[in-house]
């Protein structure tokens, strides 16, 4: 098998050009995503039903089905309907990149929903009965006691699920964009060579999934500087 | 929906072949994860090293990029082991099912690794001293005492990836796999309605992901029974 | 201790799959199956087209068994370099490009590219010669399918144009009519039969001449096989001059299309 040099240190450049589109997409689609989390997790502990289930409806779909066939229905099938063509998203819905960025925060909102739930039922219950005594409102409790600890037990399952948003931006090249995985899939298909093509794109994704591992675990430290080991 | 009639029995078989990968790929997961575990847990470093690479690998890599190096590179690849042992063998392939299954169990298997490696170090020394004290082999610990105890640890997760396994089937489409999503494709191509094929394979996902998750909490409530917590 | 565990149950698991050298009476044949009408999947699981037929054909003249797979268009050579089958009847035309890589047998179908648009647009695109003007492309989006020849083409005669690629040829339809390209250039055949004429496409028709530059669009579309077999190659070509001589080619097309779609010189080999 012959393994062309060459061709790997062409490629690398054409597809690092798609790395601006690969993180459009993820940065978005986090901190739109996060935001969604939060509000779905209001709704989840809010105890209303009103809110609670649509919220628990939105988190169960999101998780049992594929996100690739999320991002083909956002893309191929809501355009089959009149009336989203006429409608004001249009212009965002047209944009593939619009379409993937809708997909992956739907997504990564439902995900992630559900490990802020996991970190704020982490919280010990002892901290926030203090809080009671001390006379601080369930609201008061929430934003200065609930929401550090929740964060700081939430951190290693969302930075898992950062790196997961990140690996889901290459799905984005089968709704045309070109972002890195894009860009490899042209250039194997102009040149027949899969293998050297592919096993660099891998390996340009592991290098970005060490640099943010490394990032969160700076930041996991950080949040437990005061907690005794 | 009646753009559906006629393609309701390519579906079913889309799900069957959805399935079939599932459970084939959930064997091969729980392998790799055990003794991707067993390595990690190990005090071969060589193991160690190994089991670092096969998770930072399988973890830090897009799932479709592994599809479809799995199955353009496993022919050339498996040629070449294939010649050491007998030269006479022209090539040796890998159809998508098995190159789509053995992908996506190695990515998943990558994080029950690490999903098993917490769950074995959850279990209690106690249990393990008790063993020791009753004369147990290490095999009869490891399979009486070891693996009962983890597992009740490692079912929140693993429920998990056995999710993230039965979606990643439909990334096997790419490599011309006919489950559901790509007869989806085929029909759109004779009926030009996207949204209501598309649809359809999700509800076939969510009904499939449901039973896993239901399975799954009824396997918990089973572990549950004693009442018994980690220490 | 681990180690000869791992060597057997690796060379069980080679012997499990193996394949081990194709004989020459089964061969596999590579296709996209979401091609209408020329190999696509019919609601009874089937798989039907020009391209089927002309496979189960040639299959038949040279006493071979045929098997089906399926793989995505820009996916197509490596499968074949990589031995995932041994034949591509996918309606792949004929070009140098590709003859780098592997062999064709001789062409079975016309090949040619048209541009479709919307049929009250009123860009000016081509000038009276049929050649491209390149200024009026400027801000237009065009659909291709990647590695398709109408995207060698685009490349090359209008580099500047914005180019969208998708990965297979029925979306390029879908986003034709959603607006989300202002024209796509893909086979006027196809376009004409399972979209043009029918509800969804009468807003739409041709904007532009049938391309049929030989430098991209090659001779016509063949079979194609990896290097190195020209004993099958001859076999093929032979069968599909059979075809042609015996009247079963214009049969196909006219299953589908009322003309046929290949050049009777083909048959004088």
């Amino acid at each position: 098998m012959s393994f062309d040099l060459s061709l790997i240190t062409e490629s690398i450049p054409k597809m690092l050009a798609g790395i601006g589109i690969t993180f459009q997409l993820m940065f978005l689609s986090a901190v739109l995503g996060l935001i969604l989390a939060v509000i779905l997790l209001l709704m989840r502990i809010s105890g209303k039903w009103y809110l609670s289930w649509p919220a628990q409806v939105h988190i169960y779909i999101f998780r049992g089905t594929p996100i690739l066939v999320q991002i083909f229905i956002i893309y191929y099938g809501l355009p089959q309907f009149e009336f989203i063509r006429d409608s004001v998203f249009w212009p965002i819905l047209r944009e593939p990149f619009g379409c993937a960025v809708l997909a992956l925060t739907l997504n990564t909102g439902a995900y992630v929903s559900e490990i802020l739930r996991g970190g704020v039922l982490g919280v010990d219950r002892g901290v926030l009965e203090a809080g009671s005594a001390l006379g601080l409102s369930a609201r008061q409790k929430f934003i200065y006691l609930t929401t550090p600890i929740a964060t700081r037990l939430a951190l290693p399952a969302y930075s898992n699920d950062f790196i997961s948003l990140m690996k889901a931006t290459s799905l984005a090249s089968t709704i045309t964009l070109l972002d890195m995985t894009g860009i490899a899939r042209t250039i194997v298909a102009q040149t027949f060579a899969p293998y050297e093509v592919f096993i660099s794109l891998a390996i340009i994704y592991m290098i970005l999934t060490w640099i943010i591992q490394k990032s969160f675990g700076r930041i996991e430290k950080y949040l437990s500087r005061y907690v005794n080991p | 929906m009646d753009a559906v009639t006629g393609w309701w029995d390519d579906y079913f078989w889309g799900s069957m072949i959805v399935l079939q990968v599932f459970f084939f790929s959930l064997l091969l997961m729980v392998l790799f994860g055990l003794i991707g575990a067993a390595a990690k847990l190990s005090d071969n470093r060589l193991a160690q090293k190994i089991a670092g690479a096969y998770t930072v690998i399988f973890r830090g890599t897009p799932e479709i990029l592994v599809i479809l190096l799995l199955y353009f590179g496993s022919a050339i690849t498996l040629t070449a082991i294939a010649q050491m042992f007998d030269p006479d063998i022209k090539f040796i392939d890998v159809p998508p099912m098995w190159a789509g299954t053995i992908a996506i169990a190695l990515i998943v298997g990558s994080y029950a690794t690490e999903t098993f490696r917490g769950a074995f170090l959850g279990v209690k020394p106690g249990s393990i001293e008790a063993a020791r004290a009753l004369g147990m082999s290490n095999l009869q610990t490891f399979i009486y005492i070891r693996i009962p105890e983890m597992w009740r640890l490692a079912l929140p997760p693993f429920g998990n990836h056995m999710l993230s396994l039965i979606k990643d089937t439909a990334l096997i489409s790419i490599i011309g796999l006919n489950e559901t999503f790509f007869v989806a494709k085929q029909a759109i191509g004779t009926t030009g309605e996207p949204f209501t094929m598309y649809i359809v394979v999700g509800c076939i996902y969510l009904a499939f992901s449901t039973i896993i998750t239901l399975s799954v909490m009824g396997m918990e409530k089973f572990g549950a029974r004693t009442g018994e917590g980690a220490r | 201790m681990k180690f000869p565990l791992l060597k057997s149950l690796a060379v069980g698991a080679v012997a499990l799959f193996a394949a081990g050298s194709v004989s020459a009476e089964t061969l596999r044949v590579g296709m996209e199956c979401t091609y209408a009408p020329f190999n696509y999947r019919t609601a009874d699981g089937e798989l039907a087209g020009y391209d089927v037929d002309v496979a189960k054909g040639v299959a038949e003249i040279i006493g071979a068994d045929l098997e089906f797979v399926c793989q995505q268009w820009d996916g197509m050579i490596p499968a074949l370099l990589a031995n995932k089958f041994d034949l591509i009847v996918a309606s792949m035309s004929i070009t140098d490009t590709r003859k780098e890589k592997i062999d064709f047998s001789g062409p079975y179908r016309d090949s040619v590219g048209r541009l479709i648009g919307k049929a009250d647009a009123d860009w000016k695109l081509f000038d009276d010669s049929g050649a491209p003007i390149a200024e009026n492309f400027n801000g237009l989006r065009v659909g291709l399918e990647r590695a398709s020849t109408y995207e060698n083409w685009f490349n090359a005669k209008l580099p500047g144009a914005e180019i969208v690629l998708y990965d297979g040829s029925e979306p390029l339809y879908l986003d034709l009519q959603n607006g989300r390209v202002d024209m796509i250039m893909t086979n006027p055949m196809k376009a004409q039969l399972r979209f043009l004429s029918k509800e969804a496409g009468n807003k739409f028709g041709f904007v532009s001449p049938a391309i049929s530059e030989v430098e991209f669009f090659g001779i016509g579309v063949g079979i194609g096989l990896r290097q190195g077999q020209d004993e099958l190659r001859e076999r093929l070509s032979a069968a599909i001059r059979d075809l042609i001589n015996n009247g079963s080619l214009k049969e196909y097309a006219l299953k589908i299309f009322p003309f046929q779609i290949h050049n009777d010189e083909w048959g004088k080999g």
